[in-house]
């Protein structure tokens, strides 16, 4: 017997190539041209702000995986991603304790204690928003984030405003405004068209799912016209809610995150719908300005029973004659 | 090896390789000094063997390592046996390999045989054909056999043999599926052929399935589901279904063997080398592979990777000794410098093994109850049963798990604790 040691494993012996560590590169890549957009519109603090996110999202699973002694999991640019999101969805002011303590929640709580990578029942960068903004709200409010700059454009949050003065604040803001990024809010999120551009991207590189952003916008324009036609006056118009605030990020990088999201076609379909469904219920009726982050983490929690609807199986359920 | 293109909006499609309009006869290998032949069954040293090292062998002999052995295996040299040992396969089931040392000056000691005239007798006789015939099956009083299907369409990718054998030797496959017929009394035997090959008019006799260039659409089940009209149930085999799947290489050995009236020993194969360049052998039964590697100048370094079968449901073996059986089709080279990597990262739910899996299993829940060793969950709630191993799950996870690992374990396990039960 000679003593070549041949490498053994099981079949498929092929793999496409593609990883998890891919993946995240690409939802980064995605993310940048509305992150670069912000800095350019908020200038320096923007930057600081989702550099500091960034890397204390990593700083966070990289300390929990030395303390749980675990193999260090960074590498993969999970983190990275959860912390690009949740410094995209601040704004350009917001104090450095105060990321230390949100990316802790979503990465800790978010992740890490439910078994890390893939495991987690809510979007992780959600609940570390979600977090904050039950705790300090005041770092929130838009309006007042942005007192010491001085813009060419009308320096009002749109939902806030809406909220407060009625629909016909509606009308300040002209929608192709809106989608190029003139308007205040968190850095990430007012650059409309660099979302669904990058969104477009992950989806074409199937990345993400295109049943979950269409259904979701789909739910926004939908329930927003319904509300819209009601009663006018009251309520903004479909077009605006789609363009302002979170809307577009959470069409296409919160809702699409795969860990909390259903996986078969017609649940996905469901899932996004209900997601937007959510959000202008809670926009119109409920409390806040803008409800993506919790309308979002509240369907994170029926994904999992959607997921219940789905195809047989080959030959399931089938007598067994 | 195929890769993910940049755009991949929709599933990937991976489609089998089709033999060539004009094929090349296959490169014949000399018959080696020492010939291997692997019997499914257990040494026991308790009990009297039939056979011990140092016995004459004639060509064409059976031989079975005890009195009531149903497992045998035929000598395709004249020869002494050189050694008998113990040889693990990939769920660590022990079989035997008997090594037989080849004697050219007794070429002519060839055992008589008697040509079986029913099925029972075939499965007795004529089991170890190349191609493996499934005579067991046929013969088996539990099964009521309807439909013989011949395989002429290779199930797994990269390899040629089943297409080419089937057209090259159009006329043999007739033959022996009307031996075929005759033995098992089964009236209705087609022909599993890919649409797009040449050849698809030489067939008279037999009713020729088209199956289509995707893959795993020649795999058993999506040919009942697609072309018979059966749905395999989950959990049973094509035969509880009263349908029997054989390659064609075995209607071929066995048209032959009732003209010669002698066995045949010489297997087809396709073999895939390092570069991915494609050899049509024909190599004698029990030809140890590392005889062909030399004769094909193939170098086989450390941590590569020798699969018997194809990339998608092949299986690897440890050692370049393996012999070609009966049933080896084909054997792929690695090299370690392109092995893909396997992960332990757990899965993301992304989503893309649901999107490809032609059962619609549930793989995302179906891993979770497989990796904490929940096999009775992962058949209930996670249809492992449903699964056709087409390995495709694999193939595309973005975790980079074994999923083909987990499944086929999970199932061997699940067959073990209900045989408990």
């Amino acid at each position: 017997m000679n003593n070549t040691k041949l490498t053994v494993s099981h079949a498929p012996f092929w793999h496409d190539g593609d990883s998890v560590f891919q993946k995240n590169l690409n939802y980064m890549l995605a993310l940048l041209p509305a992150a670069i957009f912000g800095i350019l519109q908020f200038g320096a603090p923007a930057l600081g702000v989702m550099a500091l996110s960034l890397s204390c999202a990593m700083f966070w699973e990289l300390v929990i995986n030395l303390v749980s002694k675990k193999p260090a999991t960074i590498g993969d640019l999970e983190a990275a991603v959860i912390g690009l999101l949740f410094g995209m969805m601040l704004p350009a002011i917001t104090p450095w304790w105060l990321i230390l303590t949100g990316t802790f929640v979503a990465v800790f709580i978010g992740k890490m204690i439910f078994g890390g990578i893939g495991s987690s029942p809510f979007n992780p960068t959600l609940l570390g928003m979600a977090v904050l903004m039950m705790s300090w709200n005041m770092f929130f409010d838009f309006d007042t984030a942005y007192v010491d700059y001085d813009f060419a454009f009308t320096a009002m949050a749109p939902l806030a405003a809406v909220k407060t003065q009625g629909a016909a604040a509606a009308d300040f803001f002209a929608l192709g405004d809106l989608f190029l990024g003139r308007e205040v809010g968190a850095i990430g999120a007012v650059f409309g068209l660099g979302l669904v551009l990058g969104g477009i991207y992950l989806i074409l590189k199937g990345y993400s799912r295109w049943e979950l952003s269409v259904s979701f916008i789909a739910g926004i324009l939908i329930t927003a016209f319904l509300f819209h036609a009601a009663s006018p006056d009251a309520y903004a118009g479909p077009l605006f809610h789609l363009l302002s605030g979170y809307t577009l990020l959470g069409a296409f990088f919160l809702i699409t995150e795969s860990a909390s999201s259903p996986v078969n076609r017609i649940p996905m379909l469901l899932y996004g719908f209900l997601g937007g469904f959510m959000i202008i219920l809670m926009r119109n009726v409920g409390d806040y300005a803008d409800g993506t982050i919790l309308a979002i983490l509240l369907v994170n929690v029926v994904s999992p029973l959607l997921d219940n609807i789905r195809p047989n199986a080959l030959g399931k359920g089938m007598n067994n004659a | 090896m195929i890769k993910r293109s940049f755009f991949a909006l929709s599933k990937p499609r991976l489609t089998y390789d089709l033999l060539e309009p004009d094929p090349d006869g296959p490169r014949a290998i000399p018959l080696p000094d020492l010939v291997t032949l692997l019997l499914t069954e257990a040494i026991d040293n308790t009990r009297p063997a039939l056979i011990k090292k140092g016995d004459p062998m004639k060509k064409g002999q059976k031989l079975a390592l005890y009195e009531d052995s149903t497992a045998y295996v035929v000598s395709p040299v004249a020869g002494t046996i050189k050694s008998i040992d113990t040889y693990p396969d990939d769920f660590g089931e022990i079989a035997t390999s008997i090594t037989i040392a080849h004697d050219p000056e007794k070429t002519s000691e060839i055992e008589p045989l008697e040509l079986p005239e029913d099925i029972s007798s075939a499965a007795v006789h004529l089991k170890k054909l190349p191609g493996a015939p499934p005579f067991d099956i046929l013969a088996d009083e539990n099964f009521t056999i309807r439909t013989i299907v011949i395989t002429g369409a290779d199930t797994d990718l990269l390899t040629t043999t089943s297409q080419y054998v089937s057209t090259a030797h159009a006329r043999d496959l007739e033959q022996g599926a009307a031996i075929l017929k005759r033995l098992t009394g089964t009236a209705r035997v087609c022909l599993a052929l890919p649409e797009g090959i040449n050849g698809h008019n030489r067939f008279n006799s037999l009713q020729v399935l088209k199956t289509s260039p995707v893959y795993p659409d020649t795999l058993p089940a999506m040919i009942m589901k697609d072309h018979l009209d059966t749905v395999l149930p989950a959990g049973k085999t094509p035969e509880d279904m009263g349908i029997c799947f054989i390659r064609a290489e075995a209607v071929v050995s066995l048209a032959r063997t009732y003209e010669k009236k002698a066995l045949v020993f010489e297997k087809h194969l396709t073999l895939v080398d390092k570069a991915g360049f494609r050899h049509r052998i024909k190599a004698v039964i029990g030809t140890p592979l590392r005889h062909i590697f030399n004769q094909l100048d193939i170098q086989i370094n450390d941590q590569d990777r020798v699969i018997i079968g194809g990339p998608m449901q092949g299986s690897a073996t440890f050692t370049t000794h393996h012999p070609v059986t009966p049933e080896t089709d084909t054997v792929v080279v690695q090299d370690r410098e392109i092995l893909p990597k396997i992960s332990d990262t757990p899965c993301i739910n992304c989503g893309k093994c649901i999107q490809i899996c032609p059962a619609s299993i549930p793989v995302n829940m179906l891993v979770r109850f497989l990796e904490v060793d929940q096999f009775e969950e992962a058949a209930e709630k996670g249809d492992l049963e449903a699964c056709i191993e087409c390995g495709l799950c694999g193939f595309v996870c973005t975790s980079q798990i074994a999923l083909g690992q987990y499944i086929r374990l999970g199932k061997h396990e699940l067959h073990k604790l209900r045989a408990e039960v």
